[in-house]
């Protein structure tokens, strides 16, 4: 179990994480979302030891790390650029922690190749060792980059946007290898990701990194469902954001009066979050029974294929998407420019206290 | 003026300028095959490689007298490749030290140009006076010695910072999390991946050692380098041998660059061949 | 699950990041000082050195330590000497302004006109070459090119444009001016030709789009930005012509005399404390070149 309390690491006045907390448990895959400049790269770095916290402690299964130098860490790391020893073959790549490594260095040159071509038939790239890495494609070099680390048998394995290089295609199919492979070794993967769908994909939890603190760090679907603060819900790119103030047992938003799901105090700023997929659209005389509704113009559409994209304005000017399935329609026909009531089951909301930032 | 007719005649120009850097060069090279009784200068009397052998002492005894290079060549050649090994060494050092940032960098990189920057005739000068006033005997191996390091490892110190900075430190980084020690990691990685830019450091160093003889003139001793013995020789009367013997010098360092440039080309070609074939099916 | 035990750290100890900093800094340091020492040692120490010794007290044929600033005086009361000055500083001013002019042309050729990479670089590197060859050779081979039995001398008599060899051309400060342009523009030519191959070329393009002449192109974009490499050669050329004897001693017959002919002959005859003073003064010209382009560019940022 990996174990980060408190971690604090400033760059002179910049703060890149602060008071930061976070346990990836073992034998798990953990994705770590957040946005770029979020501080992500910066988390794995002080994990694998290429840099030190200012504050705060790392420590794995009670081990403290900080403060250790980095080879001495057993922790893995995939690059987002592979980083591959360019003047080696694939062979050697992968041999090079085994033969070199301080404690515990492999020197019967037969297990050595043994080891190595275990580790290239594990990520596909069987009699691939004797190329040059000059002469493999992006995501062979990412599998090679992955069996060089999981070769020396790392306590966790730190992975820094590894499909970040790669096309759509082979992104998905890597997402999927990634996760076979993880499960054969039983060892934990930290995999670190911008794009909310990856995380969502890969991770079994996923932990959500904003303004250097994790904001929530839960299974995926109680993470994509019932995201607990208005920064979680934001990163999973699915949940619209209504600020307002409470005011007579409501919340006294720009685009109306919505019902609070429980008693707040009056004038508490709060903010109420609806799901892209779960708001429904209507003329403003034909709103369903039961639902709470606000109004709001409709500004454009955006077609992606198996769903479609509404664009809407709230008065106040905050963008409101819905999402409606292809197969699946709820939406009317509708025109640019004209106002339509939004509706929701009022028990779908979810509700922040606070002001947004 | 016509911008059609500034490329062309630019170019005219070029050429113009290059027949300046080359022609004396040429020149020279055309008279160092002149006959036994020619003079260094034209016309030639007749074709031969008299001059040639004249400096390999393969001629009978001839009104000239032959260039003292032989062992002076000798001792170039050492001094250059001693200093060579010191300013390389120090070059990496110093560019691998600035690749942190740390207080004092900025006059630390000023002290260092300044090698290169200040005339050789005044440090030597210094040298001379400070070996003179500590009592240590100027010998090539010594006080020339350490002002080749002086003016040469500037120029190894900028060629390996320009190889620095285009480094990708993620490979060391990648190393070190594959449980490789710090001294491995530059070994096995950090070094093989800097090497063309050390060999670059190397040729820098042991051209400009082996040519120079400013820093060379006040603090060499009584045992002279090749640049002194050749230097020696001007203030007399020039004969074609020293014509015959830039040529063979002027061979001499194209050779070295040509070694260069095939050793660059074994280093880098090696496993750096793109990628060109389809990606991999499912 | 388990929970983690380690002790907080106390308040005392520092960071590890502040640890890993001031390692990393150690390192730095361990790594520059053998460096740092051999110049300061082999380099500040000599040049300190020179100024102490043009103090002390000359006597025929020895120095010592005695200070005295009769040196200095007869230095700068000496016709020869401060003449020397003079024709260290015009030598000087006429050779760099002779590099740019004969320079510029073919850096902006190689780094404007030429657009194939290959070409460029051959270009590059033919005018590079001579600079890996003996300087020592590259001196000497302008005597026969330019003697009255040399090269020129011969093609314009057999040309029949002149009847008399022209003596001017050697054994003069012609021939010192010739040589060291030939030997230094090098040095000119790369600098420039490596910012003006930085320009990008689209920002030409849509001044050429906008109508602007060649001529208006050339003051407004390319001048001002190859102006950095021109410094920058400016300071290799000044620091190579100022400190040069040998040019002089070989191509001019005696007739020109630098400051650094005169810390040769000085030190010949073994006038140490005169040489140090002229060392001194060549030194203090130096520095006011180099200070003077430094307030114009950052060398550290365009190397």
């Amino acid at each position: 179990m990996l174990n980060l309390s408190g971690v604090t690491r400033r760059y002179g006045e910049t703060v890149a994480l602060e008071d930061l907390n976070l346990i990836v448990p073992d034998d798990t895959y953990m994705s770590l979302l957040g946005a770029s400049g979020a501080g992500k790269t910066t988390l794995l770095r002080l994990i694998a030891g290429f840099e030190e916290p200012n504050a705060g402690q790392i420590s794995l299964n009670g081990e403290r790390l900080d403060g250790k130098a980095p080879h001495r860490r057993d922790i893995g790391f995939v690059f987002q650029n592979f980083a591959l020893f360019p003047h080696l073959t694939v062979q050697e790549n992968v041999e090079f922690g085994l033969k070199y490594r301080e404690t515990g260095a492999c020197a019967d040159p037969k297990e050595l190749t043994e080891r190595a071509a275990d580790a290239l038939q594990l990520v596909g790239l069987d009699g691939f060792g004797h190329r040059g890495v000059g002469e493999i494609s992006g995501g062979q070099k990412q599998r090679v980059a992955l069996a060089r680390t999981l070769v020396t048998e790392p306590r966790i394995v730190l992975l820094d946007e590894p499909l970040g290089a790669l096309d759509a295609n082979l992104r998905n199919r890597m997402c999927d290898e990634l996760r076979a492979i993880r499960e054969r070794l039983r060892v934990s993967f930290l995999h670190v990701t911008g794009s909310e769908t990856e995380a969502l994909t890969m991770g079994d939890t996923v932990a959500v990194l904003s303004d250097g603190r994790i904001v929530q760090a839960d299974g995926s679907t109680e993470l994509f469902t019932r995201p607990h603060n208005p920064a979680a819900a934001r990163h999973l790119n699915a949940w619209n954001l209504l600020e307002g103030t409470a005011w007579a047992g409501a919340l006294d938003t720009s685009a109306g009066m919505l019902p609070l799901s429980r008693p707040l105090a009056e004038g508490a700023a709060a903010q109420i979050a609806l799901r892209f997929d779960q708001l429904g659209v209507s003329d403003l005389d034909a709103v369903p029974g039961g639902r709470s509704h606000f109004t709001a113009r409709y500004v454009t559409g955006e077609f992606n294929g198996p769903t479609a994209l509404s664009f809407f304005r709230a008065p106040d000017g905050a963008l409101i998407q819905v999402v409606d399935h292809l197969g699946d329609p709820r939406l009317p026909e509708l025109t640019e420019g004209r106002s339509y009531a939004l509706h929701y089951a009022p028990g779908d909301a979810l509700l922040f206290e606070g002001a947004s930032t | 003026m016509n911008t059609n007719l500034l490329k062309p005649g630019l170019a005219a120009y070029t050429g113009l300028f290059l027949l300046f850097l080359y022609g004396p060069l040429i020149v020279l090279a055309i008279l160092s095959f002149q006959g036994p009784n020619g003079g260094p200068q034209f016309p030639v009397q007749e074709w031969s490689t008299y001059w040639y052998q004249h400096l390999f002492g393969a001629t009978d005894t001839s009104r000239v007298s032959q260039l003292p290079v032989g062992e002076s060549l000798l001792r170039s050649l050492v001094l250059a490749f001693m200093t060579t090994v010191v300013s390389t060494v120090l070059g990496v050092m110093s560019a691998e030290a600035f690749r942190v940032r740390f207080k004092g960098s900025g006059p630390a990189f000023y002290l260092i140009i300044l090698g290169m920057m200040v005339p050789g005739v005044l440090v030597g000068l210094g040298m001379a006076l400070l070996s003179n006033f500590i009592g240590v005997s100027r010998a090539w191996w010594g006080t020339a010695f350490v002002l080749h390091v002086v003016y040469t490892y500037p120029f190894a110190f900028l060629v390996m910072l320009a190889i620095f900075n285009r480094f990708d430190r993620t490979v060391e980084e990648a190393s070190l999390s594959l449980g490789v020690s710090p001294a491995q990691t530059f070994r096995r990685v950090t070094f093989p991946i800097i090497f063309p830019g050390v060999l670059s450091a190397m040729l820098f160093s042991f051209t400009l050692s082996y040519d120079e003889f400013s820093r060379t003139l006040f603090t060499i001793g009584r045992e002279l380098t090749l640049p002194l013995s050749i230097y020696g020789t001007f203030s007399v009367e020039i004969y074609p041998n020293l014509f015959a013997f830039g040529v063979l010098t002027t061979v001499f360092s194209f050779t070295l660059l040509v070694v260069y440039g095939l050793l660059m080309k074994r280093f880098t070609a090696v496993k750096s061949g793109s990628y060109k074939g389809q990606e991999e099916a499912a | 699950m388990t929970t983690v035990t380690t002790d907080m750290p106390d308040t005392t100890e520092t960071s590890p990041a502040a640890a890993r900093e001031a390692n990393e800094r150690r390192r730095a340091l361990m790594l520059l000082s053998p460096g740092l020492l051999w110049m300061i040692l082999f380099m500040v120490l000599p040049m300190l050195m020179v100024i102490y010794v043009s103090f002390w007290t000359q006597t025929t044929f020895a120095v010592n330590d005695t200070l005295t600033t009769a040196s200095w005086e007869r230095f700068l009361s000496s016709a020869t000497y401060l003449g020397a000055i003079g024709t260290t500083l015009r030598i000087w001013a006429i050779v760099l302004v002779a590099t740019l002019v004969v320079g510029y042309p073919v850096a902006l050729f190689i780094g404007l006109f030429v657009k194939n990479q290959t070409v460029q670089t051959a270009l590059l590197v033919a005018c590079v070459i001579p600079f890996w060859t003996s300087f020592l050779i590259r001196v000497i081979a302008w005597r026969p090119m330019l003697g009255t039995e040399g090269a020129i001398n011969t093609i314009l008599m057999n040309l029949g444009l002149i009847n008399e060899p022209l003596t001017f051309l050697l054994f003069s400060e012609f021939s010192v001016l010739v040589g060291m342009t030939q030997i230094y523009c090098v040095f000119m030519v790369g600098p420039i030709t490596f910012m003006i191959s930085r320009i990008d070329e689209s920002t030409i393009e849509a001044a050429r789009d906008l109508g602007a002449s060649f001529g208006t192109i050339f003051r407004r974009i390319v001048l001002p930005l190859s102006m950095p490499g021109v410094i920058v050669g400016a300071i290799f050329v000044s620091v190579m012509v100022l400190g040069e004897f040998a040019t002089a001693a070989s191509l001019s017959g005696r007739k020109v005399n630098l400051l650094g002919n005169i810390i040769v002959s000085q030190v010949g005859s073994l006038k140490w404390a005169f040489a140090a003073v002229a060392g001194v003064v060549l030194t203090i010209i130096i520095t006011a070149v180099i200070t003077l382009a430094l307030r114009v560019v950052d060398l550290r940022k365009e190397m």
